[in-house]
Parts: C-alpha cells; structure tokens; sequence
C-alpha cells in the first residue's frame, strides 16, 4: 500500500516534468519569445484587450504576447512583483504613476523610437500635453495609449426648460458660473464639483501653474494661479449653483447628474453620461481661459516596459503593436494625426452625435506635470490646499503660502 | 488554461519551482533525519523534529528573515523600486523624522510653518515641523510641532481605539460566554452562531460594517431613523463624520467579541469545578458573590489571555481600515498609516522604522500586562502548590 503510493506520487512527479523538452523544441522552432503584459482592466475591458492581444500575436512572428489582467490593487502588486523581479515585460501605468520612471524601472525606448519611422513611434504625432507624461528625466518611458479631455457635459432639457442658451466653446468661466447659477433650482443645480474636475485645469486656465516648466517650483500663490483655485472654491458646494458636500455624499457625483438633477457636468470625453436612458445630453468643450484657449485636463496613461525585460527588442515591438491596436479602441488617442471626427467615430461608435465637440477639446488638453514624488506631492496639494481652501479654513492667500513651501520641499532640488 | 500554449510556457516554469521546493524540502527531511539519527537522536523525537522542519524553513525564510531585513531597512532609505537600499547619513533620520516634536513661541505675524522650521539632521529630504496643536500662555501662543503629525495622530487613534475596544470587547465576550453556559435549549445552535464571525474573512465584515454604517442608504442610520425624528437630529455620519470615526471602528471591532474570545472564556467557565459554587452556596453565598468570588478569578487566566491577544490585535488593526475609507488627519490608524508610506509614498525604510516603534510599543503594553498579571490573575496549580509549602 505505502510502496505503491511512493510510486504513484514518483510517477506523477516525472509526468509534471515531461511537457518541458517538448515545449522548449517547438518554442525553438517558431522563435516565438514570451512576453507578459498587464493591466488593470475588469472582464469587459480585458476581453477587449484579449482581442487586440490576438490580432498582435497572430501577426507576430517574434512574440508570443500572454494577458495577465489584475483588476485590484493593481499598484501594490505590480510594486511588489517589480521588487521580486517577477514583473511582466509589459504593464499599464496611468500618469500619477509615471513618475516610476525616475525609480529606473522602466526601460527607456528612446534609442528605439529614433530609428524607427512608423507612425505610432513618432514623438511628434503626440500631443504635447499628453507626450510630456513619458517625455522625462531625459528619456521616453512608454507610449502614452489615451488622453481622455474633460468636457463639459449638459442637460439640454434643463437648459430648455430654464431658457438658458447651451453651452459653447466660446463661454468665458463668468458665463459658466453665471449660467450655473441660473440653473440652479429647487429641482436641479446648474454644477457640481467635489474635488473633480481636478483644480489644476482652472489654475492653468486663469494663467497659473501647479509645478513650473523646470519641475522646481509649485508657483501656486501668483495672482493668476489664486484666481484659479478662488473661482473653483467660490463654485464647490456653494449652494447658489452646486450641491452641498453633504448631499453630494448622499445623492452621488456623477449619479445627480445622471438621474438629471445637475444641468452641468465636467467628465471625461468617454464617460457615458450622454447616454444616459431618458436623457437629452449635449456635450461642449470647457469654458475658456484668459488666453482665449479652452485649457482642459487631460486623462492619459501610458503602456511601459519593464527595465528588466528579458527581451527588450522584442518586447519594444509589442509596445509597438499593442500602441497601435489601442489607438484604434481607446478614446480619444493620443495622436494629432487621429485626432478627427472619423478616427473617433471608428473607435467608439457610440459618441458619433457628440464626436465634433470631443474633437474640438483636444488641441487645449493638458496632463500634469511629472515629478520624482508625485503621489506625495498630490496628497500635500490636497491636503494643505484644496482641503482647506474648499472647507473656508484661511484665505486663499495664507493657504497658498503655506502650501507652496510643503509642496517645493518635495520637488525635486 | 485556455489551451493556449503561450499561457502553458508562461505558468509551467511556476510548477516546475513549485515542485522542486517540494522535492528539496523532502531531501532536506531526508538528509535531517539521517544526520539526526547519526547523532544519536532516537527514531520519534527525530521523526518529531524532522516533521516540523519544512514549518521552520518556511518560518524562517518568510517570517524571521523579512522581520530581521525590515529591522536593516529602517535604518535606510529604500524605495521598494530599487535595487537595493541607500545608506542614510544619520542611521536614525527614520526614528528622528517619526518622533521629533518641539514648542515653539508664534511670533506675531508669522505662519506657523515659519515659526516652526526645519529638522536639523542630514537627510535625504526637507523635513519640516509642522503643527500638532498650539496652546496660550500667558499673553503668547506657542505651538507644538511635530516633523511626522500624521504618525502621531495614528498612534493616539490606535490607542484609543485599543483603550476603548479591548475593555468593551472583554466585557460582551464574557457576557455571551456565560450565556451560553446556561442551560438553554438548542445550546450547540446557539455557540455554533455565535462562533460563526470567527470563520467569516475579515474583508468581508468589513465591507458588509461599511455598508450597515453608510449614512443615507445604511441599515444602521434607518433603524434609528425614528430616534433621529424623535430628537430633532441630522442622521449620524458614522464613518464621514471625523467625530465618529473612533466610535465607528469601536463599535464595529465588538464584532469581534463573538467568535474566538468567546469560546475560549467559555471553555474556560467549564473548567471550574461545580464543588466550589456547592460550596460556596452552603456558605450562604449569592450570585453575585459566586460570580465575584469564584467565577472571575478561576476565569482570570483565560481573561488574561484573552486581554493580551486583544491588545495585540486592536494596535495591529488594519483589514478594517483596507476598505474603509476615512481621512488621513483624523481616522487613520498606525499599520494603515504604515502601509502607506511604504507603498504609496515609496519610503519602505520609514515605514520599516514605523512599523517597529509600532512592535515595541505593543511589546511595551503586553508587558506591562504581564506585570499587573500577579496582582489579578489567579493560577489554580500555582495556589494549591504555594498552600503545600
């Protein structure tokens, strides 16, 4: 009994080892490497990238691409994998966490871009705002796959039944607050805001900056960059035209909006708020800016690889491909030379009616800046800015002094 | 698997370690056992010893070795995305930057964060005081300053949350202990259900608390929706409200009070032999003074017990705070605060130091339990031997 149990747990061990020999004669001849990528992406999305990772394997006569999808705590696991040196070759990361390229773990694919005349590998068919997110510490370090511009999405029935005209690009912020205010009734709120959309876009639209060109100073307590964060704080949760932090915190953010209890609404350009049952939505670039630019914020995120890949070659040109097939999917891509109303439509069929006004957001759209300690940095700007700011705890003076100290101590020196 | 052969190639490589752990730790039993048994050792102590070995390896290399690494990495600056670690200038900026506190005097017309200033200490970062708390006196205000608030805060949340939590939590898993030493009916249905929080996965209670305690939508704030009508009140934040943070996770960590606790208190009351209330009731005794005099102290070993885990467990909370989310300032507890840091932040040398003055405080506390043990808990073996002499 225990002899033929020894053997059995024997033979089971040789079987397991078996497939080995095999396995590396065939990968021999097709010359196939594996790669592994990963990203956040839930089941609907990651079948939707499956797809792409198809179409790239099967056109692909050096890789063999293999999707790990890891749809919570993506961060701390892909931390932790790059510290074990288990790390895929490829992963997503989004721009508040681009800043591990300064951490020298991901590869730099500038040598590669410069010879390489395709399209998708040309840093000039980028839109700058987008493209300074892998654009640093003196390389590239992905290609960015969307750049998603906050738009302005409107209830056309509230603004009907309010007289109110739409929306344009060419609304100044005082019109905007004006209209919001007009909006705003017993039934509906012209606005809300709760944090997002993110301030930067109202400093830099007033003529402000968060962090200067050169990444040394966080300059926001110039005049124009205190009129930016005073107009936002004059707006969130100030009942005249916006829903309280308290009802917001019942009712929800983006919810009110879609259960057509908010005129006005700031997402982004693939949200799918305008296609909302039993809603009539329209949907307007942002208001513009001192500079006559309607100066929006941009969400992007960037595919990366691994400093540490086997392959690097091969796996630049899974970046490559995967780059290009994304472009197709995601809107709205990156890239000036796709960035019209077919390309979009092609890519998502569902935003055809609203197409033309995403199209018109894009030129003015900007990420931010990328910095060495940019979550800690984020968490300060916050918590020793907008918090309080939001909450009246000082003026927007003492705030933005005190702040700027905090927030140039994590600069970089 | 999908078939796929690209997916086999990726995952086979994991089968292939796994196996060989299994395969090196049955040779390294093997190898063991012969060395054992070449010494001298008889066949079932080294049989003993060498079944427990493939535990100590896996004790050794995944809790003795990262806790020992933890203790070299709190002496550096080290960002989980590099290599290795860089050495610190001063060994101890991880401890200095967590603990430095000093009072200034606000001068008239100044910011706090000038009045406060720099830590001296060369460090790989600015590190600046900023405010804690500020007090008058006489006719000048001064401030405390901390270079880690943040941290300060976590530790006397944690601490209150622990001073509050463990008494109350002692106090009901008694309550249900006895309970269910009565003579009920159904009593296995009833300590079955009661023990039933032991086996639910933390993350999951928390979520469901999360939910009881939300405030338009929860079930909590609906029951007491009438009270609140009653009284003339908002509804209660529970966890939004920075007042109620603390009662919030207080209330919810009593959850806990059922399950393990329970049971072992309740082991515990089957222990003491029915002579001494016998006894006792022949001398006149009530139940009071049964429960003062007989109960409590022949329990008191199983209450010290359970006191000490308790404490070791409210200052170590974390799974509940996971998926809670509550404001840095006013409702994070140390191990989140930690997590952080080390993760967030990219400082897993500073959470390294954290995570240790979080180790000696609980060391701290634990014996100082141990001390007063003398003086309340009561040792039925120990007695009767001292009664001998």
């Amino acid at each position: 009994m225990k002899k033929s149990l020894y053997t059995l747990v024997l033979a089971l061990l040789v079987l397991a080892l078996l497939p080995l020999p095999v396995l590396n004669s065939s990968a021999r001849a097709q010359e196939k490497v594996t790669l592994r990528v990963t990203n956040w992406a839930g089941v609907q999305e990651a079948a939707e990238f499956q797809e792409i990772v198809d179409a790239v394997n099967a056109a692909s006569e050096t890789f063999e691409i293999v999707y790990e999808p890891k749809p919570s705590d993506y961060y701390t696991q892909l931390q932790t994998a790059l510290a074990g040196e288990t790390a895929p070759d490829l992963f997503w990361l989004d721009q508040d966490h681009m800043a591990w390229a300064y951490e020298g773990v991901l590869l730099d694919i500038s040598p590669y871009l410069a010879n390489d005349t395709r399209d998708v590998a040309n840093p000039d068919d980028y839109f700058p705002g987008v493209w300074q997110t892998v654009a640093l510490a003196g390389g590239v370090y992905g290609l960015p796959w969307i750049a998603q511009p906050v738009v302005l999405y409107y209830n056309k029935d509230i603004f009907d039944e309010m007289g109110v005209e739409y929306p344009n690009a060419d609304w100044t912020w005082d019109q905007f607050k004006e209209a919001a205010i007009k909006l705003t009734n017993e039934n509906h709120y012209g606005f809300t805001m709760n944090g997002w959309p993110p301030i930067h876009m109202f400093i830099w639209s007033f003529g402000g900056e968060v962090i200067s060109e050169d990444l040394k100073s966080s300059p926001i307590d110039t005049p124009e960059a205190m009129a930016g964060a005073q107009f936002y704080a004059s707006m969130i949760w100030n009942e005249e035209c916006c829903p309280s932090e308290q009802t917001i915190a019942e009712q929800g953010f983006a919810e009110m909006f879609k259960a057509g209890k908010v005129a006005m609404f700031m997402g982004g350009a693939a949200d799918d708020l305008d296609r909302v049952e039993g809603l009539n939505v329209g949907i307007s670039p942002v208001p513009k800016g001192v500079n006559g630019e309607n100066v929006t914020f941009a969400w992007t995120a960037a595919t990366v690889i691994n400093a540490k890949t086997q392959y690097p070659e091969q796996a630049y040109e899974a970046l490559i491909a995967l780059t290009e097939g994304i472009h197709n999917w995601k809107i709205v891509s990156p890239r000036v030379s796709q960035a019209n109303v077919e390309h979009l439509v092609a890519s998502e069929p569902r935003k055809a009616a609203n197409a033309e006004a995403i199209i018109a957001a894009v030129p003015y759209m900007r990420a931010f800046r990328i910095i060495p300690r940019f979550g800690e940095w984020s968490t300060i700007f916050w918590e020793d800015f907008q918090a309080p700011l939001f909450h009246g705890e000082d003026t927007v003076e003492n705030l933005a002094a005190d702040a700027r100290i905090l927030l140039e101590d994590v600069l970089p020196k | 698997m999908t078939g796929d052969p690209g997916a086999f190639a990726t995952y086979y490589p994991t089968l292939l370690r796994y196996i060989a752990v299994a395969v090196g730790l049955a040779a390294l039993m093997f190898g063991v056992y012969r060395l054992l048994r070449r010494l001298g050792v008889k066949r079932e102590p080294a049989t003993g010893f060498v079944l427990v070995l493939p535990w100590i390896v896996g004790f050794l290399a995944f809790v003795l070795f990262p806790i020992g690494l933890s203790f070299y990495l709190s002496f550096t600056e080290y960002n989980v995305l590099w290599d290795k670690p860089r050495s610190l200038e001063d060994p101890l900026f991880n401890y200095k930057r967590a603990l430095s506190v000093k009072i200034v005097e606000l001068p008239e017309g100044q910011r706090p964060l000038q009045a406060l200033g720099v830590l001296e200490s060369p460090s790989p970062e600015t590190v600046r005081f900023r405010e804690l708390d500020r007090f008058r006196w006489g006719n000048k205000t001064y401030l405390i300053g901390a270079t880690d608030p943040f941290f300060l805060k976590a530790v006397w949340l944690t601490l209150r949350y622990a001073l509050f939590s463990i008494p109350l939590g002692l106090v009901g898993a008694l309550g249900v202990a006895l309970l269910l030493n009565q003579k009920v009916r159904w009593v296995g249905f009833w300590r079955t259900l009661y023990y039933l929080p032991a086996v639910l996965p933390a993350a999951a209670v928390a979520l469901l608390w999360f939910w009881l305690f939300a405030p338009t939508s929860g079930l909590i704030n609906s029951l007491l929706k009438p009270v609140y009508q009653l009284l003339d009140m908002q509804p209660l934040g529970w966890f939004t409200d920075k007042d109620l943070v603390l009662p919030s996770f207080v209330i919810m960590g009593l959850w806990g009070v059922f399950g393990a606790n329970t049971v072992i208190l309740l082991a515990g009351l089957k222990n003491i032999p029915a002579e001494l209330y016998e006894a006792a009731a022949i001398d006149g005794a009530g139940n009071w003074m049964k429960f003062r005099h007989i109960t409590i102290p022949m329990l008191s070993p199983a209450l010290f017990y359970n006191l000490v885990t308790g404490t070791i467990a409210a200052l170590q909370i974390f799974t509940q705070q996971a998926f809670i989310p509550t404001n840095r300032d006013d409702g994070w507890f140390v191990n989140w605060f930690v997590y952080n840091e080390a993760f967030n932040f990219g400082r897993m040398g500073y959470a390294s130091a954290l995570g240790w003055m979080l180790t000696l405080l609980i060391v701290l506390l634990t014996l100082l339990i141990f001390r007063s043990s003398s003086a309340w808990v009561f040792y039925e073996g120990m007695r009767r031997d001292r009664g001998k002499g």
